[in-house]
């Protein structure tokens, strides 16, 4: 079993709505157009339908939320930095240790 | 004489201390921008702070000092969310750079990452998958353990995380993959006892019997958080660990499980990624935890004396 290709055919899986829809209707034939070994098919015979939906719907979402997370780190650290001396400036005058 | 004996015996309190604060659990909260201020002006309440690692690949060196600032006021601990280590591709060169880099510049008393994979076949999956429970991703998990090792300078600890798939391909249970890891790898655990929750609600095992297959003597460091229940197409409903929610009962009762079983000082994490309540209800579910915790030593304490 190709470990490294079967992880790249879930990922497809996960990520992909044309690849689910296609596995959906023909599991053992999607798997073998990805190269995947007969073993490896096999393995998919049992398999998660309710899980693969929900996952992928939030593998997508979390998808989304990572592009705004990306804009929004940038000058994060500058504002915590002003914060923090802020607070401790704060402190010593009022003479915390 | 006097005056040196009288040093040497405020030196030795002084490691006494340090000592006993390395042998006391811990609790504390992830580090977000929006609870920052909140967190600064609660630093009596809130024992350790973990910052999300990848937060900090990209920012100046101005920017990680400021962190190292940040860490030396109070105790910092550093989590990865996308090596993907939990692979049989090798983890890339770049990406432990960029960690070893984050964890030279902020000293975390420990770093962790998730026993996941995040990407495939050039496709970035966007968030932590579970890969098939075989002896090919322990293999693969092992040697990307070593090599993050060898390159950030110290392992992680790795967290087992919520599925909402059962991992296809898989010929082994969770706990029983998990156990080959930390076997195959030398690596400490980072327990979510939330992930185990969701996972145990949505796979029908039961998780004492979960916690019971853990070894302990590896275990550092907890997650709590909380989630909501899900639905697909079909109805079937599943619980999603989005860290949007409180922290169940449920997962205060492993907690307590885990206190009780735990042989070493645990650092004890709540994560909230959003949906934000006012700080003082975040602080609550602190003191929670360090109530669930301390009645489980004590339970330990007892069957000791016993």
């Amino acid at each position: 079993m190709s470990a490294p290709a079967f992880e790249a055919f879930l990922a497809h899986l996960y990520v992909d709505a044309t690849t689910r829809a296609r596995f959906l209707v023909d599991p053992t034939g999607e798997a073998e157009r990805a190269g995947l070994s007969s073993d490896e098919c096999q393995t998919l015979s049992r398999f998660d339908w309710v899980g693969l939906e929900l996952a992928a719907r939030s593998f997508d979402r979390k998808r989304q939320q990572t592009l705004h997370r990306a804009g929004r780190r940038l000058g994060l650290w500058r504002r915590v930095t002003r914060r923090f001396r802020r607070i401790m400036g704060t402190a010593a005058q009022e003479g915390s240790p | 004489m006097a005056a040196a004996a009288v040093a040497a015996a405020a030196a030795a309190g002084a490691a006494a201390d340090v000592e006993d604060e390395l042998l006391k659990d811990r609790v504390g909260i992830g580090w977000r921008p929006a609870l920052a201020a909140a967190i600064l002006s609660s630093l009596d309440r809130v024992d350790v702070v973990e910052i999300i690692a990848d937060d900090l690949f990209d920012v100046s060196n101005t920017e990680l000092r400021a962190v190292r600032t940040l860490a030396a006021q109070v105790p910092c601990v550093l989590h990865g969310i996308s090596l993907g280590l939990a692979s049989a591709v090798p983890v890339e060169a770049l990406r432990l750079d960029r960690m070893a880099r984050v964890v030279e510049a902020v000293q975390p008393d420990f770093w962790s990452e998730h026993l996941a994979f995040v990407r495939g076949g050039g496709i970035e999956i966007g968030h932590l998958a579970a890969p098939p429970r075989t002896d090919a991703t322990v293999d693969g998990a092992a040697r990307n353990l070593e090599r993050a090792r060898s390159v950030v300078g110290v392992a992680p600890l790795v967290e087992n995380i919520a599925t909402l798939i059962e991992p296809p391909g898989s010929i082994y249970d969770e706990g029983t993959w998990i156990q080959k890891v930390l076997l195959a790898s030398g690596t400490g655990l980072l327990l979510d006892l939330h992930n185990l929750h969701a996972n145990a609600t949505n796979f029908r095992f039961d998780p004492m019997q979960f916690l019971a297959q853990v070894p302990f003597d590896r275990v550092t460091a907890i997650h709590l958080a909380g989630g909501k229940w899900i639905a697909g197409s079909i109805g079937e409903r599943r619980l999603l660990d989005d860290h949007l929610h409180d922290v169940p009962e449920p997962v205060y009762q492993l907690l307590t499980e885990a206190g009780a079983r735990a042989e070493r000082p645990l650092t004890v994490i709540l994560e909230r990624d959003g949906a934000y309540p006012p700080f003082d209800r975040l602080l609550a579910q602190l003191d929670r935890a360090r109530e669930a915790l301390a009645i489980g030593r004590a339970c330990a304490a007892e069957r000791q004396a016993a």
